[in-house]
């Protein structure tokens, strides 16, 4: 790995510790020089840095938030028709971005198959303006909206990617750096739309201390609130993770937004959870 | 912003280099070696974080060398050490400590097999004399000739090895390992004088002029003995007595039951090896079975041995070869510090006793020269003793009586008397705080089981004095060198340099350095550190 | 140099110059009355004879969105749109301008909802006047095909987009003969598209970073500036096409104004039944003349003003409603002649709202009665 050349520059404005900053070096250092990025009002708009100062070393191009893969469909069109089909285009998003307004460009652009990467880096709210919930936030986490909790579930981003049977969807998460690069590698050699949703713990938004985010990245997948798998085609499930081995108390407790559900709750989210993590598994199952 | 610097468009075509995010910051990541536990509880100080690198890196050649610059006698130690080290590995908090003993055992055995040498060393003329070639002196004089010295080792016996050849039995310490590893050191080209005691005090004042400096490491030979014991019977004796026979392969003959008494090593040495003679041997110990000095192991394999263990327990009268004893709540490391348990009282039957409750040096030829506390010469942190040039070490000068101490104090004495000769200040011994368990990440090191050295069939065993515990097979050894967190010992891996959100971390050449005007402090890469290399510093500014 | 003649609805027109001025990214979603455009590039496509991207989204919105980043990765965009869509597109038409994309664009003026209706009014056009694009009118399929060449011209000299609006049915489903100039006579009118700046990997240039209150402060500027060259460049586009192919259409037209004491001033098609009208008018002695405004944005005020000098009124027909106001043309014009020394009276007429027929006889009646009376400041509704 040192042979690593990176993208993203030092002196961005991410927050100390920011699972999404580290993603982002990962994900376009290992895209490479040959690679336009589009990135929408977002903490990655914030890391790509204030005019005429950019964060990346790639050249992004920033659209409206709902607008990332019409955008990325935009730019892939016109390199192809300059001779630039080897080019890769990547839309980095947040989740709001992408399970809420963004979500009728990126089916559009899946349907087309376009020829793009588009990672969702899943932070399950609206962090850059305050952490409100998106429709990506879990159930009973307590955001700045809903201050009680939410009281309707996670949408499933993956799956609903899947069902568009685009030739490659994924789930990584920076705690399982590997898995994340091996994804990341595999997406870039594969053409038509490919989705990546990035788990990236928000420190603030989720309470957590400054070093904890690769960590707690990690207590997602173990957990078994975040399995890492991939699919392609809509059809072939594979699980890359290292399995569900703890209880998803674990992953709640060092949490400051879940610090107000009940035992019944926690064993709700736990159904929940083993209810997903089993028919992951039956899709996953060899035929 | 200056407006004069903005470009004529809107485009961005600058970085966001220009902004030194490191002002944010309000505490730094520092790399810092720390010693591992393993290290601060090593008698002999041993880099073993390193040489287990090493062996992981499957340099086992790289390791030795790592080894033997603190112990020349790692297929020894490897496997008589009572391993402080396992007991302090941070692994043990986790799973379980690594098996680091073995794993010297391992590298040991294969020098010896592979034949592996000492670098020569050309001789200076300055000439240091040692009293006493077992452990110690033996440490010492290897230490002192890698350094150059011209070195005279005086023992009194007729071999060199002092206890490691008198009072360690073959089952636990093939000669062949023992003469191996001796003979290398020799090879350095070592002056070696056995049958020569120093029994007077001209002798030692000859000695004391003749060499540049001295090193006293003539163990302790004297043994203890029980008041409630009639030494003169035929078949009460000392355990170094019994054992110093027993190793040389004629054990004295002393009936069918024999009684051993003390719950060190020693006394279990001589239970094991009167068992092997064909004895039914009890072992007395006052101390409780938990509390025994002995290593856990000996107990154990004593027990399977067939030898009946009564701890807990004080002799206190013996008459037609009846022992009195009585139960005992003992508490503590003082002998003298115990309860007696009210109506406890039992017999034991037994044809010969054979009492093995310590040692003390023999200091005769000394006192009037040296000072001495209590049993033992006085010596300071430096190891010297109150005479200009004359140091100590080893069971002489220390109630540490593990082989490894005094291999320790003997490289601490090498190091000492060449500071001396040098005309250097005293080294002493630096305190450092060591790497604390909670500071690996252990999602780097899945769990894994400590792997059992092989041992001998129960069966095999008393018919002989073969070695009773196995050596690692290589893949044992590999997968155990796998299970060292490396505390305090960077191995590279990359995380602090991978995780770091900030490009804050950079390659130099022999490791990392912190960028300083971008890291936010976050604190991430030492989360990430799977050996402790790294801490947080608070900054002011 | 052979020109071919062929009977052409104003879609099919525009789509003729869509394919003409070579565009390599055509982002497009179908809406009535504009539907027959992307048909057509869609065939021309499949016959390999336009050889571009076409990608249809899910929505207008993607559409311009899709639009943007293509131009700004170096390439000619095309897209079409009507009513709805414009309206959906509304946030990125802005967004296009500060991107300076130079994206030109077909929009068939239809009724805009609620309620439903599918009928020529320029509502949804002149709605988004504040959007910074350029906005032009055509009157007949002919100048919508030569619109669209021209507008490439002036929207990539000054890297703003364009919209080119033709009414609904009226011009966009009307048959007329078209001449189609060849592919070597548009080629040399209009050169290959280089930005100065563009995405591209290697080049270290990237758009749309936040900026300082200073820098998007001087970027407007700069946006006006452009604007303000638009004009001349427009009149410039216009005179070389003539040169190249005998047809001009001016930036404003003045039809029949010598000494015209009435002036009609309108947009789009009813352009060519105020000619029928003028022409009556002019039968019966009455000075009238027409002041077709093909460039409605920028507005030309300078050539408004010089247009309109000396005529005492000066009627405008506005097929478009903005409640509160009235008719967006007579608003924009009252303030372009606002100071004027002996200024004509500007009567607003809200003709055509919604679609309903405006025939000659009924504009020369128009024209009538505003030369009778005094000008009202409100606008006056009239069929």
């Amino acid at each position: 790995m040192g042979q690593m050349i990176d993208m993203l520059c030092s002196g961005h404005a991410a927050c100390p510790g920011c699972m999404e900053a580290l993603s982002l070096r990962h994900v376009i250092a290992e895209l490479g020089p040959d690679t336009v990025a589009v990135i929408p009002p977002s903490c990655l708009a914030i890391m790509a840095g204030p005019q005429p100062f950019s964060g990346l070393r790639i050249p992004v191009y920033q659209p409206t938030l709902e607008s990332s893969a019409a955008a990325a469909s935009g730019i892939r069109r016109a390199l192809d028709v300059r001779g630039r089909k080897d080019t890769h285009v990547v839309a980095l998003a947040g989740d709001g971005g992408t399970y809420d307004i963004g979500f009728q460009s990126l089916s559009s652009a899946a349907e087309r198959n376009e020829n793009i990467l588009y990672v969702c880096f899943d932070n399950e709210g609206y962090m850059n303006t305050g952490a409100q919930k998106s429709s990506s936030t879990p159930h009973f986490a307590r955001t700045s909206s809903t201050p009680a909790g939410k009281h309707s579930r996670k949408k499933n981003l993956t799956e609903i990617m899947a069902a568009h049977e685009i030739p490659y969807a994924a789930t990584a998460t920076p705690g399982y750096l590997d898995d994340l690069l091996q994804k990341v590698r595999k997406a870039k050699s594969m053409r038509g739309l490919r989705l990546i949703t990035l788990l990236v713990p928000c420190l603030d938004g989720w309470g957590v201390p400054d070093h904890f985010g690769v960590g707690l990245s990690r207590l997602a997948v173990e957990s078994g609130v975040f399995p890492l798998y991939e699919v392609e085609d809509g059809a072939r499930y594979k699980l890359t993770g290292p399995g569900k081995t703890r209880p998803v108390a674990d992953y709640l407790n060092v949490q400051r937004r879940y610090r107000d559900v009940d035992e019944a709750e926690v064993e709700q989210l736990q159904r929940e959870v083993d209810a997903g993590w089993q028919r992951l598994l039956e899709k996953a199952k060899p035929c | 912003m200056n407006t004069a610097a903005l470009p004529p468009t809107a485009w961005t075509t600058g970085t966001t280099e220009v902004f030194k995010t490191g002002t944010w910051r309000a505490a730094l990541p520092l790399y810092l070696h720390r010693p591992s536990p393993c290290r601060s509880a090593c008698p002999v100080s041993g880099r073993i974080a390193d040489w287990i690198g090493l062996a992981r890196a499957e340099d086992f050649y790289g390791a030795w060398t790592a080894l033997v610059e603190n112990n020349p006698f790692p297929a020894v130690a490897g496997r008589v050490c009572h391993h402080p080290c396992e007991s302090a590995c941070n692994r043990a908090g986790y799973d379980a400590a690594v098996s680091i003993c073995a794993l010297e055992r391992h590298i040991g055995d294969l020098a010896l097999a592979e034949g592996w040498r000492f670098p020569e060393t050309p001789e200076s003329e300055d000439r240091v004399a040692i009293v006493g070639g077992g452990p110690s002196g033996l440490s010492a004089a290897y230490q002192l000739r890698r350094r150059g010295y011209a070195v005279a080792i005086f023992e009194a016996g007729r071999e060199l090895g002092g206890l490691l050849r008198d009072g360690i039995p073959p089952y636990r310490l093939p000669r062949a390992v023992l003469d191996g590893e001796i003979k290398r050191i020799l090879a350095l080209g070592i002056d070696v004088h056995t049958g020569v005691a120093i029994a007077n005090t001209e002798q030692f004042l000859r000695l004391h002029g003749e060499y540049d400096a001295v090193y006293l490491a003539m163990g302790a030979r004297r043994q203890k003995r029980l008041p409630q014991l009639d030494y003169g019977k035929s078949r009460v004796m000392d355990g170094a007595a019994y054992l110093a026979a027993a190793n040389a392969g004629k054990p004295p003959a002393l009936g069918k039951r024999v009684a051993v008494i003390g719950g060190g090593s020693a006394a279990l040495d001589v239970a094991r090896s009167a068992r092997r003679a064909g004895h039914e041997v009890s072992v007395i110990a006052l101390e409780s079975e938990a509390q025994m000095p002995a290593q856990r192991e000996e107990v154990v394999q004593a027990k399977e041995e067939g030898i009946a263990l009564y701890d807990g327990a004080l002799l206190q009268s013996v008459s037609n070869g009846k022992l009195q004893c009585l139960r005992v709540n003992f508490k503590g490391n003082n002998p003298l510090e115990f309860t007696k348990i009210a109506g406890s009282d039992f017999i034991l039957e037994a044809d010969a006793i054979v009492a093995a409750i310590g040692q003390d040096p023999d200091l005769a030829a000394l006192r009037p020269l040296l000072a001495v506390d209590g049993a033992l010469l006085r010596t300071d942190a430096s190891r010297a003793t109150s005479l200009e040039g004359v140091f100590a070490g080893g069971d002489v000068a220390s109630t540490a009586r593990f082989v490894t101490q005094a291999i320790g104090m003997g490289k601490q004495a090498a190091a000492e008397i060449d500071r001396w000769l040098m005309g250097d200040e005293p080294l002493g011994t630096p305190h450092e705080d060591t790497v604390p368990g909670a500071a690996i990440n252990t999602f780097y090191h899945p769990r894994a089981e400590r792997p059992a050295a092989s041992t001998l069939a129960l069966g095999e065993r008393l018919h002989g004095y073969a070695e009773v515990k196995g050596g690692f097979a290589a893949e044992q050894a590999l997968a155990e060198a796998a299970r060292c967190f490396s505390c305090g010992r960077c191995t590279f891996c990359d995380n602090c340099f991978q995780f770091c959100p900030d490009m804050a971390v950079r390659h130099v050449p022999g490791g990392y350095a912190i960028a300083t005007e971008y890291c936010k402090g976050c604190g991430l890469c030492v989360q990430e550190c799977p050996t402790g290399s790294l801490v947080m510093r608070e900054e002011s500014r | 140099m052979s020109t071919k003649r062929v009977l052409l609805t104003g879609n099919h027109a525009a789509a003729w110059g869509a394919r003409l001025a070579r565009p390599k990214v055509v982002p497009v979603y179908p809406i009535t009355p504009q539907t027959p455009v992307l048909e057509l590039l869609t065939e021309f496509q499949a016959a390999g004879e336009f050889d571009a991207e076409i990608l249809t989204p899910e929505s207008e919105h993607s559409v311009m969105a899709a639009c943007i980043p293509a131009s700004l990765t170096g390439v000619r965009v095309f897209t079409a749109t009507a009513s709805q869509g414009l309206m959906l597109m509304h946030e990125v038409l802005h967004y296009a301008v500060g991107a300076r994309a130079p994206i030109v664009m077909v929009n068939v003026n239809r009724t805009i909802g609620s309620p439903w209706a599918f009928w020529p009014d320029q509502t949804d056009s002149v709605a988004q006047r504040d959007t910074g694009w350029i906005q032009y009118y055509v009157e007949n399929a002919q100048e919508a095909l030569d619109t669209v060449i021209q507008a490439y011209r002036v929207a990539e000299g000054v890297s703003i987009p364009a919209m080119i609006n033709l009414d609904a049915f009226y011009v966009s489903h009307a048959l007329e003969p078209v001449a189609i100039p060849e592919q070597e006579l548009v080629d040399a009118y209009l050169p290959p598209y280089r930005p100065a700046h563009f995405l591209e990997p290697g080049r270290n240039e990237s758009w749309g970073n936040v900026v300082t209150q200073e820098m998007y402060y001087r970027h407007r500027r700069d946006i006006g500036a452009a604007m303000d060259r638009v004009p001349a460049l427009a009149v410039e586009a216009d005179r070389d096409w003539e040169l190249a192919t005998g047809r001009g259409w001016g930036a404003i037209e003045r039809y029949r104004c010598e000494g015209a004491e009435i002036v009609i001033v309108t947009m789009g098609s009813m352009c060519g039944t105020a000619r029928d009208a003028v022409d009556a008018l002019r039968e019966a002695g009455v000075a009238a003349g027409l002041v077709k405004v093909r460039l409605f944005r920028p507005l030309p005020s300078a050539a408004l003003r010089k247009a309109l000098a000396g005529a005492r009124d000066v009627l405008v027909l506005d097929r478009n409603f903005s409640p509160g106001v009235g008719g967006v043309l007579h608003q924009e014009l009252r303030a372009a002649l606002y100071g004027m020394k002996s200024a004509p009276q500007v009567h607003g007429y809200l003709a055509g709202v919604g679609g309903v027929n405006v025939p000659p006889d009924r504009i020369v009646h128009f024209a009538r009665e505003a030369r009778a009376s005094d000008a009202e400041p409100e606008p006056v509704w009239v069929k």
